[in-house]
């Protein structure tokens, strides 16, 4: 891979930090046990499972354990454990110390939260700067915030009755393990409900380790229970018919499966499902600032958000610049060992995932994109992706219309605000985008117009508890964080007299 | 003895009064016990009152909360008016003008009600507003008469929504009067439409639209056996379902929000130096 920071034809200088500042390994020494083989867990109990399939570290390939594989009988005494606690002790306690439990396991989490970085970041290859920082202290807040809600279910509507809807199917995906079951069961136990989860298949780690602290702070048997396993697992838990709640985050693709598989049934469901986020920067933007939003946007968790600022969309008075300046950004990010502390983007999570980013990345070529790739050297083993950026690129390429999930940009250019929204709302999904400017009208005018379920004005990919996030159209519906995060887990509320 | 004149049924879309494009009709029996023609939506009416309802949405949802509110107390005040004149009880009627005045009382304070300012710990202004889906396939319980009506259409069109009503035939003579004065009351041509027809039919017909945002199904306003194939078929555009009870009782906050799509900006509120990513 050519170094394009040295092909610059005028004389300007050129930033060659890459290799000046070569820093010593720092890798994240803490001790962690993983067992050879993980089953389920239910009704407050471990159980050993059928079958299996291995969960590896993608960065190195190693082999880390065994995970069973669920079956329809192991579904269903989870669902039958979760009913059971759901009209035995958890249904029947105060909001007030049902919220407890969640306090309990927010602290446990903080008081372990190096250990579940290390093993996040071990599963699932994300940068060990991300699981230390991001993943595990916001899980950790988010049950702390819903704690807070148990005891306070009156006030989520005006006027309101609250009662929960009974037993929740969760399947979760892969790109925030820990985070992403945080955000389930948070507000699902918080309203009162009891939980069947279906932790990912290539990240099922800090699943089990969670229902280790859940064992620890004595949580009720049945109130959450974990089942291992792949897609087939995930479809056994939705399609129970003793389940009232569906919840689920992944593809729009799986999506719509699983909505096709309760069509006509009387489950209520929370989709988070893909997305294509828009970033928009104008002329009048903080451009030091958005650079840094730009990168975070797309090359945060290796790509692999929902809500990636996965198209950009530039000023075309300042495009070129800012493309320059994007570049010479790109270029100092260090790719590597998860585990160490210096690495910004660490492993693709998968194979398969590694197949569907390249084969994006060839029809992107076929399409006529110019394809730019930082130089950075990449470890042999494991795998791993170079953060790419794709200029050339039109509003019909399959790379600016397809959720590639992975650390590519695709730029495009705009002249006004108007062709700026326009360009950005001619997608079918509606997640979440971005938008950069120093004029307060024109943020507030734009960020309003962008039809999406979060917007960030100056800003990108930030997260947190009391913040509702989820998507529109084909990113799906129903809310996470905040006070709209507990509507999707209470019954219909009576009407005024 | 005079001879009494007839009055054609029509549909009302994008404030116009139509016959279906088909030229099909169904028979009913007027409220006076006369045969009727009601006409028939067919595919290409839906169609065409899906495209005028999304082209009116975005100017219904950006009228003012007070100006909406105001044009829903029209419709009460002209159903007040009618009540002797529809082909229902006088008490339909009545209940049908107190659901508008409730629903007109609702338009500038739900988004006060359903939206919050998050706390959260970043430099940030962040708030959740509700804002509207975009165009709702609308129907109600056959037999709630002038309110079911009135409910269906209000819900949805208060969130800034616009409309396309979907009456069964054995109600097309009321819900022609109701679209009548709909016409009279400020309503902007194309928020909300009326047509009337086999429910069911129709309703095949749009969950295989991809340009309907949600259906808003009342009581038994479609046949049950039909509630899987809806399902299936919006999951292919992620369709929201809004499924109610019969019109006894407005809908409440919790059903309103679920009319309404959350929306959650980030307004940084600090000055950008030093500011940035984590890299």
């Amino acid at each position: 891979m050519s170094n394009t920071m040295n092909k610059r034809k005028d004389d300007k200088p050129t930033l060659d930090l890459a290799g000046a500042l070569d820093l010593s390994p720092a890798p994240e020494s803490c001790p962690v046990t993983i067992k050879p083989r993980y089953g389920h867990f239910i009704d407050g109990e471990f159980v050993d499972g059928e079958g299996g399939f291995a969960t590896i570290n993608p960065a190195t390939g190693e082999h880390l354990a065994e995970i069973a594989e669920g079956t329809q009988a192991e579904v269903d005494r989870a669902v039958k454990a979760a009913r059971k606690a759901f009209e035995g002790p958890w249904g029947k306690m105060s909001g007030l110390d049902r919220g407890k439990y969640l306090y309990r396991l927010a602290r446990r989490i903080q008081e372990k939260s190096r250990e579940l970085a290390v093993l996040e970041t071990m599963d699932n290859g994300k940068p060990i700067r991300e699981t230390r920082d991001v993943d595990i202290p916001l899980a950790a807040q988010h049950f702390f915030y819903y704690a807070g809600w148990a005891d306070k279910l009156a006030y989520a509507f005006p006027g309101g009755v609250p009662k929960p809807l009974g037993v929740a199917g969760q399947v979760i995906p892969w790109n925030f393990p820990f985070l992403m079951a945080a955000w389930k069961l948070a507000p699902a136990l918080a309203t009162g409900n009891t939980v069947v989860l279906k932790p990912a298949e290539t990240t099922p780690l800090t699943a089990m380790y969670l229902a280790e602290l859940m064992q620890e702070i004595d949580l009720p048997p049945g109130v959450v229970n974990i089942v291992n396993g792949m897609g087939k697992t995930g479809a056994a838990v939705v399609g129970h018919s003793d389940i009232d709640k569906v919840a689920f985050t992944g593809s729009t693709q799986v999506g719509r499966i699983i909505m096709r598989q309760i069509a006509g049934s009387k489950k209520r469901a929370t989709m988070e499902l893909g997305g294509k986020g828009a970033h928009l920067v104008f002329a009048d933007a903080p451009l030091d600032q958005a650079v840094e939003g730009c990168i975070n946007g797309i090359f945060f968790n290796q790509g692999h958000v929902c809500c990636a600022g996965s198209r950009l969309l530039i000023e075309e008075s300042i495009a070129e610049e800012f493309i320059e300046r994007l570049k010479r950004r790109v270029e100092v990010l260090r790719i590597g060992n998860p585990l160490d502390k210096n690495t910004d983007i660490g492993a693709i999570n998968s194979a398969e995932q590694m197949g569907t980013i390249e084969r994006y990345l060839s029809i992107g070529k076929e399409e006529g994109a110019t394809t730019w790739q930082s130089s950075c050297p990449v470890p042999d083993q494991g795998f791993f992706i170079r953060p790419t950026i794709l200029t050339g690129v039109s509003q019909t390429d399959t790379v600016v219309r397809e959720e590639i999930f992975g650390p590519v940009l695709s730029v495009l250019t705009f002249r006004t605000p108007a062709e700026a929204v326009k360009k950005a709302n001619d997608t079918e999904y509606g997640l979440a985008a971005g938008v950069w400017s120093e004029k307060t009208s024109k943020l507030f005018e734009v960020a309003h117009a962008l039809n999406a379920g979060v917007v960030w004005a100056n800003g990108y990919n930030l997260f947190d508890p009391a913040s509702p996030f989820g998507g529109v159209r084909h990113s799906g519906f129903g809310r996470e964080g905040g006070i709209a995060g507990l509507w999707p887990y209470l019954a219909d509320q009576g009407g005024a007299a | 003895m005079r001879t009494t004149v007839e009055k054609t049924l029509k549909m009302y879309v994008g404030g116009k009064f139509i016959r279906s494009e088909s030229g099909r009709v169904l028979p009913a029996t007027s409220a006076k016990g006369r045969p009727m023609n009601v006409a028939a939506a067919s595919r290409k009416d839906l169609r065409d009152a899906i495209q005028i309802a999304r082209g009116a949405q975005k100017s219904w949802a950006g009228r003012s909360a007070y100006n909406r509110g105001q044009i829903f107390y029209r419709l009460a005040e002209i159903l007040e008016d009618r009540v002797d004149a529809m082909p229902t009880s006088g008490a339909d009627v009545l209940a049908a003008t107190d659901r508008a005045v409730h629903f007109a009382g609702w338009t500038d304070k739900i988004t006060a009600l359903l939206s919050s300012l998050n706390p959260v710990a970043h430099t940030y202004v962040n708030y959740s507003m509700i804002g509207p889906m975009g165009v709702v396939f609308a129907a109600p319980d056959p037999a709630d008469g002038l309110t079911g009506m009135v409910e269906a259409m209000l819900g949805a069109l208060l969130m800034g929504n616009s409309v396309v009503l979907m009456v069964p035939t054995a109600s097309a003579e009321l819900a022609v009067a109701l679209s009548e004065a709909l016409a009279v009351s400020d309503f902007p041509g194309g928020c909300i439409n009326v047509l009337t027809g086999d429910v069911d039919s129709v309703v095949k017909v749009a969950i295989r639209h991809d340009d309907l945002d949600a259906l808003y199904l009342l009581g038994d306003a479609v046949s049950a056996d039909l509630l899987e194939e809806i399902g299936t078929e919006n999951a292919r555009v992620m369709r929201r379902l809004v499924l109610a009870p019969r019109s006894a009782r407005p809908a409440p906050p919790s059903r309103l929000a679920k009319l309404a799509e959350v929306k959650t900006v980030w307004m940084s509120s600090a000055l950008m130096s030093g500011g940035g990513a984590a890299y």
